[in-house]
């Protein structure tokens, strides 16, 4: 049994909250780095997301099964909640902030291209940072945010030419 | 690939909220020595899994085991909404007051149709004690109404 699997097996004999915290602290960097970009960089907004999916997934965790890391399912718990979240909100923009992009004034190229993936619209944005951030594939994308695989490379190729456009 | 951090640390009061609200929604356990008073809020609050049951930290005092029951009937008015932990945290201190002198024994949410909503199991000398002890639960300050029985096992 791997320590991942243990790890999930100890909190589901007791549910105990020293369990808990042995999954939160191997997980929720990589879920919060991931909820971050999702949320466009809002702080507040990327901690909410975090909160609902260890919700959802404590609900669901006897339905996990080891053939996928536990990371990835909790990623994709992580997106499920965002999509959801989108779906409830009608501040949905379908263009890049521009002028978000034009205050971008850091030197670091990383947080230059932070703050780039921050302001893509939406749907480009949740594919580029699930495809060139976090290592997910076109099937995986396809079947997490319920799209076929044909738009998450289109929207892929759109985030990248926008990305491109905007940065230096 | 983007060569950007694919693990960044949240603020470590996250743990702590996410924690709280794991607890409260019954999905994790508190560690032993918890007052009771947050255990009776993750039985009270949890709506997924019927009753949900957990148990006194006190010795339970002399007496019977009498059921309340709490209904929340055409009269009761629901919390706002993101108000419920607040309609919880009320009964949960009225619980640990029980608790500390040995009249508290569990505590639960009902799930189905109907309007009894949840109840609490007390210890208490005879009828008349349990109907003061259940005179004294702050459910009816939202409406509705309670109700007491005598627990025979």
């Amino acid at each position: 049994m791997t320590d991942e699997l243990a790890l999930v097996e100890r909190f589901l004999r007791g549910r105990g909250e020293d369990a808990f915290r042995a999954l939160y602290r191997a997980h929720t960097p990589a879920l919060y780095a991931l909820a971050l970009r999702l949320a466009g960089g809002e702080r507040a907004e990327a901690e909410d997301l975090v909160q609902e999916s260890w919700v959802r997934a404590l609900t669901a965790l006897r339905t996990f099964r080891a053939q996928s890391a536990l990371r990835s399912w909790l990623c994709g718990v992580l997106v499920n909640v965002h999509r959801g979240r989108i779906r409830a909100d009608w501040r949905i923009v379908d263009a890049p902030d521009v002028e978000a992009l034009a205050d971008t004034t850091g030197r670091d190229d990383a947080i230059d291209l932070e703050r780039a993936i921050a302001a893509l619209p939406e749907g480009a944005r949740d594919v580029y940072v699930l495809h060139d951030v976090h290592g997910y594939t076109h099937r995986e994308i396809a079947e997490l945010m319920g799209i076929v695989e044909g738009t998450s490379k289109s929207q892929l190729n759109r985030a990248r030419s926008l990305l491109r456009s905007s940065l230096p | 690939m983007t060569n950007l951090p694919r693990e960044t640390q949240p603020d470590s009061a996250l743990e702590e909220r996410v924690v709280s609200t794991l607890v409260a929604a019954g999905l994790v356990r508190r560690r032993r020595g918890w007052p009771v008073w947050a255990a009776a809020a993750a039985a009270v609050i949890v709506l997924a899994f019927g009753v949900t049951m957990f148990r006194p930290t006190h010795t339970l005092a002399q007496g019977k085991t009498y059921v309340v029951l709490l209904y929340e009937d055409s009269t009761y008015r629901p919390a706002p909404a993101g108000h419920d932990a607040e309609r919880v945290a009320v009964l949960a201190r009225w619980a640990d007051s029980l608790d500390t002198v040995g009249k508290f024994e569990r505590a639960g949410r009902l799930r189905g149709p109907g309007p009894l909503g949840g109840l609490f199991m007390i210890r208490a000398a005879d009828d008349a004690d349990a109907a003061r002890i259940a005179a004294s639960c702050p459910f009816t300050q939202w409406g509705g109404h309670i109700d007491v029985k005598r627990f025979e096992r």
